[in-house]
């Protein structure tokens, strides 16, 4: 009769389990950010030094969080960007490409009208994300109209970019010295530079679109069943096409984001955002086949990497184990957020 | 008011339509059943607008129309009920009742959430369902997923002028006797505004609900019954062009089985949330049906006999021996051989040929040092083929590409090649035409006599009642009660549904 | 129906239409003895993405590749002095473990091989910072020579680098089309459910596919180490993206199952090819990634076998 008695309890687990499951990033971004301060306070109470948990901590600060959000903004940007494609179940490996293009463009753009915001130079904002869209329509129209997989596509078009944007400088740096632009990193309000209050503000249109607009829904009913949706009279292509561009326009973004965060556009622009932006997003709970997830997990899940990297340099971990130990926490990050109930296989 | 004129359709080497004349009046509730291959499912295509024909005319009301695509079809009032599960299941009810039509609550690029709910609640009244539209789909039970997919379609009254018609694609192989009845009802109310194109393989539903019914066989309609003058039999006669007469199960090729030889023991197993306490002794040469509605428990408790899932509680011995350890490998080299329901997934590999689909259970048979003996697997291969007479040119041909009779007797062929003394048959004939589905009674009927035993889950219940030596009917996962079925006093069907439900 | 019959041989048309191109637009091209210098050169490529096919033929793909040659790199310089010739041995079981670490944590976890492999390459990462100290490092010239040294030499004009490949490509191409792994291989790529109800152990092929993904990974690294002689946790960068298009331009497709290893050779060629045709059209330096990603394109649009991608394209 015991297992009556498990059986009987089990609706409740399980709904207590889909809970922690559906919560479990938030959680894992939790525990890390109580964990670091928990290093500091060993090292200072070896060292016999009076340290009082949380309040001493160097990590748990305001000037640290500032630190970590202005170093996550740019990435997040490409994060959420890939987090449409992915929620449609494809991928988008172009976003270095289209982040070097963006930003030397932009840049460009910028020098040769005045370069400053205060002058018609700020024509270089629209500019750089139309180039974004473009280089997402382009992929999206290839991808559709002659059926090559996403992931191929992207690719190219990730060397296309980079190639284009390397075209464009000669291997040159464009250094972006205008105050007024700069001030996305040295103004700062309530102690997090306006930066992080754009990357806000495009965190909340994106998730705007994503629950409030047709194209975003469809995104879910692409990734959910596309065929059921086709037959239910949707137009899928659009919808893909349509997802790629925003996808470019918010590459673009981090592009503007990146630009502002060091003042130089370069062909290295965009170095080392395609796996990190794509890690971030399946670490925030939305699956590589599709459906599920969307722009606030990828939010906690670029937190979690940024903490990840700023708490093992405050903490003063060896600058070689530190790969390592975010590979492990990665992994540690899937591992706790996937319902091993609900799938039956991975590739 | 809807009518199909001489319409052909080609696919290479098929001649899948030819010559097909189709009509429907307003209010009228057709009816259109044939065997699989028969050319339903592209006569409905064409008609929803997923096929183009590549002649003859669609007319409504007099009119020529020609459909590039549903969503064309869908604005000439012309809807689809899917027979696969067609909802996304990611999607919340309201989303995918209105799914490619949000526009009606979009203002200035908003979607208002609020309204789509109201006129969500709306057509689910019309199927009365009571659900909150917000629920995700994936909640739903497979028969409330089937009156949203109706109640999706009847946006339709609302979108179109107009009179409908709207197809229903096997609709009820979901659903449990009342879920039916009030579909039938639903449908019967709904005829005031549409007419209904009702495919089932139940021929007898078919003929509760219809007021004609159009019979199909290769690609034509071989005949046309009114409601009032329609008979199973002459109909199945037509479907098949034969008689389906008692010897259909091989009733008499069904002798008593070696009740001294016991197979498989199942002690009080249960697997929590599935099956609870079950009991039985599998003998060699026995069939054993279990019989229950969906999610009864029937296909958990064949998983567990080949240890694809671990049972909570209980022990199960496989010729004596007790199994503690629980996986499919381990399955198989006990022996066990199991035909699963999704053949296209789980039964052959698409995409392999047919002596790598018969040896895949049995590499280590098949290899020295690693290395495989491909002219050992062919010649095993044409022994099977010309055995169970399996229609492919070569024994290289992509699997995929076979007829699904063909497929079934490959995944007979794998287990019985391979010497598997316990079958585990899960729907075997699913999807199969009539053909098909005497070859695989024949082959039950053999692998009985050779002693092999059989755990059965049957597409149907004639073919449980047909085929069994024992039945063990189960609900919500609980043995209800065993019959004895010898030749000559096999339980009714009546006897089954009453312990089913 | 020839058209159809034509198909998996796409890209090979590819690769001899590029090469008759080129050849037409510079003579040069035709060359033997730059032909030959030119796949001499192009050898570690080749067998790591002949590694990353069999990661791709299951569906999934590795991303730790780059990294763990990057490593093995480390290892084979500050090994060689003490062990010799006898490194190979470490680096095939490192190469080994890192892989087979890669599928235990996709299978036994559940964690997509995207995510799983590229964490295992920051691992892999770590190691070689660790073990180079985050330096360059050289080799001894002479103990290289004494034990390596026989890697690139000739025979009959032939450099053995390339007799090296042959052996491998010849020795994984038996592996997957006459081994009983190589069968299985198959049907976990085209069926896994199928595969798991016909009661083979799916995770062990799986582990088995990227373990082997990972020994070819580390023989490149070797292969970089000794060309090069030296290691430093950067060397092979660059690499793992052009061994992704190999495997992918020769035919295998993300969603395995079909292509191989064959597929892969014939994709390395097109990549060699592309790159070898910048070089001899004089392409501007600054704008060869650029033309190599527009060829990229038209290449694989030209050359994919939509009908076994089964219906939707992802």
């Amino acid at each position: 009769m015991a297992d009556f008695m498990t059986g009987g309890n089990s609706p409740l687990i399980s709904t207590l389990r889909n809970i922690i499951l559906k919560w479990a990033p938030l959680f894992v971004l939790a525990s890390l950010v109580l964990l670091f301060p928990i290093f500091e306070w060993l090292e200072d109470f070896q060292r016999g030094k009076d340290h009082i948990y949380l309040i001493d901590s160097r990590f748990f600060s305001i000037r640290n969080a500032s630190r970590i959000a202005v170093a996550a903004t740019p990435g997040l940007m490409v994060a959420i960007g890939v987090t449409f494609i992915i929620i449609m179940g494809s991928i988008d490996l172009s976003m270095e490409g289209t982040v070097s293009v963006s930003a030397v463009i932009f840049a460009f753009v910028f020098i040769a009208l005045g370069g400053t915001l205060a002058s018609w130079a700020w024509l270089a904002i629209p500019v750089a994300l139309v180039v974004g869209g473009i280089m997402g329509f382009i992929n999206g129209v290839i991808h559709v109209m002659f059926r090559v997989p996403s992931f191929m596509v992207s690719l190219a078009m990730g060397f296309v970019g980079t190639g284009f944007a390397l075209v464009l400088t000669g291997g040159d740096r464009i250094r972006v010295e205008d105050e007024l632009f700069r001030s996305l990193l040295t103004v700062r309000w309530l102690n997090f530079p306006i930066m992080c209050y754009v990357a806000l503000l495009a965190l909340l249109v994106a998730w705007f679109i994503q629950s409030r607009t047709t194209l975003g829904r469809n995104f879910y009913a692409v990734g959910g069943g596309e065929e059921l949706a086709i037959a239910s009279g949707l137009n899928v292509s659009r919808v893909r096409i349509m997802g790629f561009t925003l996808a470019g326009i918010f590459f673009a973004l981090g592009a503007l984001m990146a630009v502002g965060r060091i003042g130089i556009a370069e062909t290295a622009t965009g170095n080392n955002f395609m796996f990190i932006s794509i890690t971030a997003v399946v670490v925030g709970g939305t699956a590589l086949w599709g459906g599920i997830g969307g722009v606030l997990n990828t939010l906690v899940g670029v937190l979690i990497v940024n903490v990840i990297n700023n708490g093992m340099v405050v903490i003063g971990l060896p600058n070689w184990l530190q790969d390592g130990v975010l590979g492990v926490l990665v992994i540690t990050a899937v591992v706790l957020s996937t319902n091993r109930k609900t799938i039956s296989f991975v590739k | 008011m809807f009518e199909l004129k001489a319409i052909d359709k080609h696919f290479p080497g098929v001649h899948a339509l030819q010559d097909v004349d189709f009509h429907i009046h307003r209010g009228e509730i057709v009816g259109l059943v044939g065997e699989n291959g028969a050319g339903k499912s592209t006569l409905m295509k064409i008609i929803y607008g997923a096929y183009q024909p590549d002649g003859g005319t669609i007319e409504i009301d007099s009119k020529s129309v020609r459909f590039q695509n549903p969503r064309q079809a869908m604005d000439n009032g012309i809807g689809m009920v899917f027979q696969e599960q067609s909802l996304i299941p990611n999607l919340t009810v309201m989303e995918n009742i209105f799914l490619g039509y949000e526009n009606q609550f979009v203002k200035f690029g908003i979607i208002n959430w609020q309204a789509m709910s109201v006129a969500a609640k709306e057509q689910l009244a019309k199927v009365k369902l009571d659900i909150d539209p917000n629920t995700i789909t994936m909640e739903l039970s497979f028969g409330q997923r089937q009156l949203v997919e109706l109640a999706k379609v009847l946006t339709l009254e609302e979108r179109i002028e107009g009179h409908l018609v709207i197809l229903l694609d096997e609709p009820t192989s979901v659903l449990a006797e009342e879920e039916v009845n009030l579909l039938f009802q639903i449908v019967r109310d709904l005829t005031k505004r549409a007419s209904f194109i009702f495919i089932s393989h139940r021929i007898d539903e078919v003929l509760e609900l219809s007021d004609r019914i159009y019979v199909m066989k290769d690609g034509k309609i071989v005949d046309v019954v009114q409601h009032d003058d329609a008979e199973v039999n002459a109909i199945q006669h037509k479907m098949v062009g034969r008689d389906i007469d008692k010897e259909y199960y091989r009733e008499q090729k069904q002798k008593p089985y070696n009740s001294s030889e016991v197979l498989v023991t199942f002690d009080n197993v249960s697997l929590d949330g599935v099956y609870r306490n079950i009991s039985f002794d599998l003998h060699a040469g026995e069939v054993l049906t279990l019989v229950g509605t969906e999610g009864s428990g029937r296909e958990g408790i064949l998983r567990t006999l080949y240890g694809m899932e671990q049972c909570t509680s209980g022990s199960v011995k496989i010729k004596g021996e007790k199994v503690t350890h629980f996986s499919a490998t381990a399955g198989v080299s006990r022996s066990i051989g199991y035909v699963p329901r999704e053949r296209k997934v789980e039964g052959i590999v698409n995409g392999m040929n047919v002596y790598e689909n018969m040896t895949l259970s049995q590499l280590q048979n098949f290899r020295y040092m690693g290395v495989m003996n491909v002219p050992k697997e062919k010649s095993l291969a044409t022994t099977w083929i010309e055995r169970l007479g399996i229609k492919t040119p070569s024994v290289y041909k992509d699997c995929g590409d076979l007829s699904g009779g063909n497929q079934q007797k490959i995944v007979l062929a794998k287990w019985r090649s391979g010497g598997s003394e316990i079958i585990l048959l899960d729907h075997p004939t699913r999807g199969l035409d009539i053909g098909a589905k005497e070859d695989v009674y024949e082959m039950i009927r053999e692998m009985s006599d050779n002693g092999i035993g059989i755990l059965l889950v049957a597409d149907t219940l004639e073919e449980a009642i047909g085929l069994s030596h024992t039945i063990m009917v189960l609900k919500d996962g609980e043995f209800q009660k065993g019959f004895d079925c010898k030749p000559g006093s096999k339980p009714s069907l009546y006897d089954l549904v009453h312990h089913m439900i | 129906m020839s058209f159809k019959f034509l198909k998996p041989y796409f890209p090979w048309i590819t690769l001899v239409m590029l090469t008759i191109i080129v050849g037409i637009a510079n003579p040069g091209f035709f060359s033997p003895a730059g032909m030959i210098i030119l796949m001499a050169d192009i050898v570690p490529l080749l067998i790591m993405a002949l590694g990353m096919t069999f990661a791709i033929y299951i569906g999934g793909i590795d991303l730790s590749v780059q990294q763990i040659a990057n490593m093995i790199t480390v290892i084979t310089t500050v090994y060689l002095a003490q062990f010799g010739i006898g490194v190979v041995f470490i680096v095939i079981g490192v190469g080994a473990l890192f892989g087979i670490l890669s599928g235990y944590v996709t299978t036994r976890f559940y964690v997509p091989s995207f995510v799983s492999t590229l964490a295992i390459g920051f691992v892999a990462l770590s190691v070689a910072k660790w073990l180079s100290g985050q330096r360059a490092l050289y080799m001894d010239a002479t103990l290289r020579d004494n034990s390596f040294g026989w890697m690139f030499g000739k025979t009959w004009g032939i450099p053995h680098e390339l007799i090296i490949a042959v052996v491998l490509v010849l020795l994984v191409w038996f592996l997957q089309t006459r081994t009983s792994f190589g069968r299985a291989l198959k049907a976990v790529g085209s069926g896994e459910l199928a595969a798991v109800a016909s009661g083979l152990n799916v995770n062990r092929v799986k582990i088995l596919a990227f373990c082997i993904s990972g020994i070819f990974a580390a023989i490149a690294g070797l292969m970089f180490s000794v060309k090069l002689s030296g290691g430093d946790a950067q060397l092979a960068n660059g690499f793992l993206l052009l061994a992704i298009v190999a495997v992918l331009v020769g035919g295998t497709p993300l969603t395995g199952g079909v292509g191989g290893v064959i597929n892969t050779v014939c994709g390395t060629l097109i990549v060699m090819v592309i790159r070898a045709a910048m070089v001899y059209l004089e392409v501007d330096a600054t704008q060869q990634q650029m033309v190599f990603g527009i060829i990229l394109i038209i290449a694989i649009t030209l050359t994919i076998d939509r009908s076994k991608l089964r219906g939707i394209v992802k």
